[in-house]
């Protein structure tokens, strides 16, 4: 069986300049990996070209055994921005029916509406089934992607920072429910994060993207490096993390 | 009662108030669907930078020597065209979609005067004014056709893609990546918008169209709660008040354009102050 993710060389210009150079990794099925890294480091980059969003420059990259894109029903994908037009009558239930459907609901059917329920129960969000999109809490609004991105039952999630903008409680409870989710071994993950302490409870691998790959390993032996010197020395990477993949608070 | 019923709707026994009903419920129908995606992504100026480009191609057909009820054989092309320039500067360049629609909305209205300075001298008067503030109680059976087959186009179309579209719009990037072809929906939301614009200058003039596609949706957005809530309410509240409109400006003798958006404007105002309290 092919894996679930593998990069080869991958490479994405944009606007003249390389976002990502010459990345290659794996992630196995069932797996969870993490991808760290500075900001323009290429994480997000990664994972839209995964998508088949960005194209590649060179190298490939095989999702599922397929070209980015054509497996797209099986790939789940949370996003880091939500960048939902706050003004549209968005309800729960129709975000979730929309990626079942490939359409918004006009009248969401009854079978939709119960695949949109129990997508909802998996991430402990039931109640939120009628509730319109604004006016859920960032906690709220993320159990709601994740449920969206769940509906198809997909082989692969995407998560690109879940927990940004999250208050402290809410990213706990969202790492618990990942954490349960991914343990169960239904779907491989990649989760791009800047949270040490989700890498360390959920990965089994950590990749640390730096525009090309700097580490790639258990989360034990990327984290505890002397980023400080050894990643960035001789570089000049201001602001670069003392950590590779830090706390946001 | 019946006598009062029968008063307010005498004007039906004259053809040119039916035609004249008959082009403006369609015509609200058709712009009122269309706005529900036009107010949705905040594109209302859109509309108008449209109908001047209309003028634009009336005037081209005016110079060309069709006759004022042909010349929307030239405009609908031209502004479809003018429709699709702006969209491919909006996704092309990084100029906002209200730069690109001042850029062209300006060109085609100043190439539209100049093409009715071009016209000779021999050639029949153009009423100006008929083009700016338009002519409901005028339209021609043949006009009426035209604007009938645009409005059922108009909404068929919608209502295939509907779904789809708004799926667009409320997130361009995970539509996407469900497979809706965003960039071409988005083409084919502009040549719309373009084709109602065209049959609505005919109808309300260049200066009123496009209340006819943004207020009846912007109402039912005040008060629906669903999308499809929305655009049905929107098309309910276009032709009730695109009615209304029409037999109060007969009986009161007055501009009957203005007195359609006027209804619509209450209708609006009212919506404001139902969803306040």
């Amino acid at each position: 069986m092919s894996p679930a993710l593998r990069a080869r060389g991958a490479t994405v210009v944009i606007g003249g300049r390389r976002v990502l150079d010459d990345v290659s990794f794996e992630v196995a099925r069932g797996e969870l990996a993490c991808l760290c890294g500075p900001n323009g480091g290429g994480k997000t980059t990664f994972l839209k070209a995964a998508l088949g969003l960005v194209p590649l420059a060179a190298g490939e990259i095989e999702v599922l055994g397929a070209r980015p894109g054509a497996a797209a029903s099986a790939v789940g994908y949370l996003p880091q921005a939500k960048g939902f037009n706050a003004a549209f009558p968005a309800h729960v239930a129709d975000v979730i029916v929309a990626n079942r459907r490939g359409a918004w609901p006009v009248r969401v059917r009854t079978a939709d509406r119960e695949a949109a329920r129990a997508a909802l129960g998996r991430v402990g969000g039931e109640p939120l089934l009628d509730a319109p999109l604004r006016g859920l809490s960032g906690g709220e609004l993320q159990r709601v992607y994740l449920a969206r991105a769940l509906v198809n039952e997909p082989a692969l999630l995407l998560l690109d920072e879940p927990t940004a903008g999250v208050d402290a409680r809410g990213r706990a409870e969202f790492l618990d429910l990942l954490a349960g989710l991914a343990a169960r071994g239904d779907f491989a993950a990649v989760l791009v994060t800047h949270n040490a302490a989700a890498v360390r409870r959920l990965a089994r691998r950590v990749v640390y993207l730096d525009g090309r790959v700097r580490a790639w390993g258990a989360p034990s032996e990327v984290l505890d490096r002397d980023w400080g010197r050894t990643a960035f020395s001789g570089r000049d990477h201001e602001g670069a993390p003392a950590s590779p993949c830090e706390d946001q608070e | 009662m019946r006598d009062l019923v029968d008063a307010l709707l005498a004007p039906l026994a004259q053809g040119f108030v039916r035609r004249a009903l008959g082009a403006g419920v369609a015509l609200g129908a058709a712009a009122a669907l269309l706005g529900v995606f036009i107010v949705q992504r905040g594109l209302g100026l859109l509309s108008d930078g449209l109908a001047h480009a209309t003028f634009g191609g009336l005037a081209l057909g005016l110079l060309l020597g069709a006759a004022v009820d042909r010349a929307i054989w030239v405009a609908l092309p031209f502004t479809v065209a003018i429709a699709l320039g702006i969209q491919y500067v909006r996704r092309r360049t990084t100029l906002g979609g209200d730069v690109a629609t001042g850029v062209f909305f300006a060109v085609s209205f100043a190439a539209g005067i100049l093409f009715l300075g071009l016209r000779s001298s021999r050639s029949a008067p153009v009423n100006v004014e008929g083009l700016l503030f338009g002519s409901l109680l005028a339209v021609s059976p043949e006009s009426l056709g035209v604007i009938l087959a645009v409005a059922a186009l108009v909404c068929a179309v919608l209502v295939w893609v509907g779904p789809r579209l708004a799926y667009a719009t409320f997130d361009p990037e995970l539509a996407a990546l469900s497979g809706v072809p965003v960039a071409e929906l988005e083409y084919l939301l502009l040549a719309l918008t373009a084709l109602v614009v065209v049959v609505g200058v005919k109808t309300v003039g260049v200066v009123l169209v496009s209340a006819f596609v943004v207020i009846p949706a912007a109402t039912a957005t005040l008060v629906g709660r669903t999308l499809g809530a929305i655009a049905a309410l929107a098309v309910v509240l276009s032709v009730a008040g695109t009615a209304f409109g029409l037999f109060a400006s007969y009986h009161l003798n007055v501009a009957t354009g203005a007195t359609i958006i006027l209804t619509l404007g209450a209708m609006f105002i009212l919506a404001l102050v139902l969803r306040r309290s």
